[in-house]
């Protein structure tokens, strides 16, 4: 029997919210992937976005208010043949979670990187997230928003992603389709994802991205995908995506922005110093006998304290 | 009592040589067949500030350091100023000629308050500003200036390269040469340290040659030490402990960000990640190596290492006070989500950035309530460096058993100081695993059916489970069923019960010394071998007194520590902090209080000299506490 990948518990999320739509492009992406579910992990953060973990019926962690990403590249490293993927807020990502938003884009470890931009805080009420543009109000704000936004495309494409896409949630099959593909590619992966919060965040609404939203891979010429680490060819496909990744206002781009198939995942690069990695990682390694002796031989490996 | 008993302090610039000087000392004393133990002290800083090594050595391995020295080695004129103190009746000041036109307002990396100290002794004894001054300060507490033309010593042998190069070669050889170490053990020193490099250890033995025939010419030798049997024996700090400990009890992902005294442990991981292996135990098993993993913070360090984990790989992380502060939330999560991790704390001077390069021992209390909420962890703490390798095998053990986070606290003299270790036998410590649920099968990841606590720990690539930092049903999904909070939070309180059942008092507390003595010190971490030598001073001076060394704080030994106590007509708590957070922990635990306190929170080792006469002083009745303030 085909393996069910939603769980049957009662999903909180306020109606009409954006994260049902993910979660259905999640699953679907996950059945169609013909993955083996026990292969899979999901990580989240906190907030509303943090709960998909547990709709789905894969192995999830909902872990802290921005360190989903840690957590699965502990998950990742320790056993790199499973497919980690990250479901977090734009809050726990781009806010409290940056830090580990950037170094990630430096790792490159092979997590898909979901981020739900629907530009609040939902779960605690509607504050401004860091992707809330200068000067916009949202009905959940007494005054508006004085900070500027974080574009999570060029942070994502400035901090080393391989894989940079955005999709909307109201737009499943493409969503699917990205998720699949970002599954598929070996290096860390973002999608940036329009998530309408019809609770709090009144201005961008789905019928507000609808009307703005249009596909990259409309463009028959649109060609995100480096596969030769050629210097004019890696500097066109930057440019490209950077100049895609600015626009906002008026019409705002879905699809994949950049594939970088040439960069080493994290794991091969630690394989390349510790040749038996890939192999026999640290999940798969026993450390001692069935008698619990270590299988470490101490006063060889550290001969070089001997005197 | 032991015959020989040489205490030496080496001194000069960070980043100057002494390390090197200090191994060999160390070194040519093992090949003589006296074994030595070592700290080091020095500055937050990477070039220029005064460091030194404190040694001691023993015909029986040496447990603790003393004050005054008797020979105190300066490569610089900052060691000679620095340690003004430490001279007593006897002691050797070996130095550069050169140094004596030196004047205390060139010293510039001496920081400024311990300049004012340094000129306002020397105005008091009406001496001149000058290392003739301090030289003159030391001779009057009975001190011996040795001068040493450092380059005429040098130049003489060796002409290529600027002979600064090789003054802590000469430092050291000097000293072995007037503590009568024979030239071969300290030619053979000079080769095992540089190994193969020949170009590097012909110039060098040359100059131990030269420094020798200068001491033997002056007649400088005290004399002829001559020579125990020697056996091979490894030199090993308190940071290699943990990490041998660690690759041992299958220690197979580390997770940390540099700090000061914590990341030397992580560094040596990553150069010994390449395992050896017992072959016929392991030939037919799937063996690989450690990853060692620099994060980005501290936070992810934690956050990582508890990832790391749930694939079933035994992990850890590594930091110090202002790192632990920043892994609380995941202590925590990792708590709420019986997550088996072990996070060896190194401790050192706070709050805040406070010492970062010295001895502290004021986390105690922080360890064992870091982190939001009430969940069960086990904290110990290691006193020396066979504990190190030990106990960090039985923290990972304890991890895997009861599925908490293992606080494993290691001080900074501890991580710092160089032991002899006989040999290590990894089968002193048994490798204990989890409970695990079959391969492939649906869990209940929090079952409740379980009467010590424990459920079988599912993993990420065999089973399907959730897990979240909120409260949980046994799924591992969200609930906020007031039943199922109650049952959850005794679930996982039950497992420190079963700890405390299952681990062997002697792990968590020992008595140490005559059980019967009615005078009780109170110790843990890197006093112990300091406290186990004062108990020798004292049953000298016919004063029969026990130790009580701690080793775990939760769970805690309240029974035996209890009986301890209440047996004891005086009790004397001796902790590096400043509000003796042991005797807290024992008050909170017993109801009983130590009246007597010993403290030091001036981030540096205690010594015998200032312990044993404040020990004393207590004990005659003369003082309740007492502050040491010994070390440069
Ligand atoms: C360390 C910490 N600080 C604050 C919170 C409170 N908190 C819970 S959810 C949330 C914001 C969530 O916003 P976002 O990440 O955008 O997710 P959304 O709810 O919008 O999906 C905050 C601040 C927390 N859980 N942990
Ligand atoms: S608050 Fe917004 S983001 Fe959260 S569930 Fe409701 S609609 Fe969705
Ligand atoms: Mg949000």
């Amino acid at each position: 029997m085909a393996h069910n990948f939603r769980t049957d518990l009662a999903i909180d999320w306020c109606p009409g919210c954006g994260d049902f739509g993910i979660l259905t492009a999640l699953t679907q992406a996950l059945s169609e992937s013909g993955t083996d579910p026990r292969n899979v992990v999901l990580a989240s953060g906190i907030g509303c976005s943090g709960k998909t973990p547990h709709y789905v019926n894969v192995a999830g962690i909902h872990t802290l208010h921005g360190r989903a990403i840690p957590f699965a590249v502990g998950i990742k490293l320790a056993n790199p043949n499973l497919k980690v993927l990250v479901t977090s807020g734009d809050g726990d990502m781009l806010g409290i979670g940056a830090g580990h938003f950037v170094a990630e884009g430096r790792r490159n470890v092979g997590l898909t990187v979901m981020i739900y931009d629907n530009q609040v805080y939902g779960l605690t009420k509607g504050q401004a997230s860091p992707t809330m543009t200068l000067g916009m109000q949202t009905k959940s704000l007494s005054k508006p928003n004085i900070f500027g936004s974080i574009n999570p495309i060029t942070l994502a494409l400035s901090a080393g992603y391989t894989f940079v896409a955005r999709g909307f949630s109201f737009d499943t099959k493409q969503l699917k389709d990205i998720i699949k593909r970002a599954m598929v590619h070996e290096g860390s992966s973002v999608i940036d994802i329009l998530q309408p919060c019809p609770t709090y965040n009144n201005v961008n609404t789905m019928e507000v991205f609808r009307k703005k939203v249009y596909k990259l891979e409309d463009d028959k010429d649109w060609d995100p995908v480096i596969t030769n680490s050629n210097e004019e060819q890696l500097m066109e496909k930057y440019q490209q995506a950077y100049k895609k990744g600015m626009e906002w206002d008026d019409r705002i781009p879905t699809g994949i922005f950049f594939e970088n198939r040439t960069v080493p995942s994290f794991p091969k690069r630690i394989s390349e110093h510790s040749k038996s990695y890939l192999e026999n990682p640290p999940a798969l390694q026993v450390v001692s006998d069935e008698h619990g002796k270590s299988i470490v031989d101490p006063m060889k490996t550290f001969a070089d304290r001997i005197v | 009592m032991s015959k020989i008993d040489i205490s030496i302090v080496i001194g000069g610039p960070q980043g100057g040589g002494i390390d090197t000087s200090s191994n060999m000392i160390t070194r040519a004393f093992s090949y003589s067949g006296f074994p030595v133990i070592s700290v080091r002290e020095f500055h937050s800083n990477i070039k220029g500030r005064h460091s030194y090594v404190h040694l001691r050595v023993k015909d029986e391995k040496p447990k603790s350091f003393r004050y005054p020295v008797d020979v105190l080695v300066a490569l610089d004129p900052d060691t000679i100023f620095e340690h003004f103190e430490d001279i007593g009746k006897g002691s050797k000041i070996i130095y550069d000629t050169e140094f004596e036109t030196s004047d205390l307002s060139q010293a510039r990396m001496i920081m400024r308050d311990t300049a004012q100290r340094i000129k306002n002794e020397l105005e008091s004894k009406k001496q001149p500003l000058n290392i003739k001054g301090v030289l003159n300060l030391m001779k009057e507490n009975g001190g011996i200036p040795i001068g040493i033309p450092f380059s005429k010593v040098v130049t003489s042998v060796v002409s290529e390269g600027p002979a600064t190069r090789y003054f802590n070669t000469l430092g050291a050889s000097v000293t072995l040469s007037i503590l009568g170490v024979d030239k071969d053990s300290t030619k053979s020193a000079i080769k095992d340290i540089f190994g193969n490099k020949e170009k590097v250890i012909e110039p060098n033995l040359k100059v131990v040659d030269s420094s020798y025939d200068y001491c033997e010419t002056n007649g400088f030798k005290i004399r002829d030490l001559g020579k125990m049997p020697a056996k091979k024996v490894m030199l090993l700090t308190g940071n290699d402990g943990a990490a041998i400990g660690k690759i041992i009890g299958g220690l197979r992902f580390q997770t940390y960000y540099p700090i000061t005294p914590a990341s030397d442990e992580s560094t040596i991981l990553e150069e010994h990640d390449s395992i050896k292996w017992l072959e016929e135990e392991s030939q037919n098993l799937k063996r690989g190596g450690v990853t060692v993993i620099q994060t980005e913070d501290e936070i992810s360090a934690i956050t990582m290492a508890c990832g790391a984990a749930l694939t079933g790989t035994r992990s850890s992380t590594a930091t110090s006070g202002p790192g632990f502060s920043l892994m609380a939330e995941g202590i925590s999560f990792a708590g709420m989500d019986e997550i088996p991790v072990v996070i060896t704390m190194y401790q050192r001077g706070g709050p805040s950035t406070g010492l970062p390069t010295r001895n502290q021992q004021s986390d105690l209390l922080f360890a064992l309530n870091t982190g939001h909420g009430e969940f069960p962890r086990i904290v110990m703490s290691s006193g020396d460096v066979e504990e190190c390798i030990y106990d960090s095998i039985k923290a990972l053990n304890y991890a895997q058993r009861y599925q908490l986070p293992v606080i494993h606290l290691i001080d900074k003299t501890l991580a710092n100081t160089t032991e002899v270790v006989d040999s290590i036998d990894p089968d002193l410590v048994p490798i204990i695993g989890r409970v695990s649920p079959e391969k492939g099968s649906e869990i209940k990841r929090y079952s409740l059916n379980t009467e010590n606590g424990i459920s079988a720990m599912g993993t990420f690539g065999n089973n399907i489970f959730w897990m979240t930092g909120d409260e949980h049903d046994e799924l591992g999904h969200v609930t906020e069923d007031s039943m199922m909070r109650d049952r959850q939070m005794e679930k996982r309180f039950r497992k420190i019960e079963t700890a405390r059942k299952e681990i062997p008092v002697s792990e968590m507390a020992q008595i140490i010394g005559d059980e019967k003595a009615d005078i009780t010190l109170v110790t843990w971490g890197s006093q112990k071998s300091l406290v186990i030598d004062i108990l020798d001073d004292l049953s000298r001076e016919g004063i029969r007194a026990k130790l009580l060394y701690l080793r775990m704080f939760q769970p805690f030994p309240s029974e035996f520590v209890s009986e301890v106590l209440k047996k004891s007509r005086k009790v004397i708590s001796i902790e590096s902090n400043m509000t003796s957070q042991a005797a807290t922990v024992i008050r909170t635990n017993t109801g009983i209080e130590i009246k007597n306190n010993i403290v030091k929170y001036n981030g540096r080792h205690m010594t015998e000299d200032e312990l044993l006469s404040a020990v004393k002083k207590i004990i005659e009745g003369k003082s309740e506490r007492e502050v040491l303030r010994n070390g440069a």
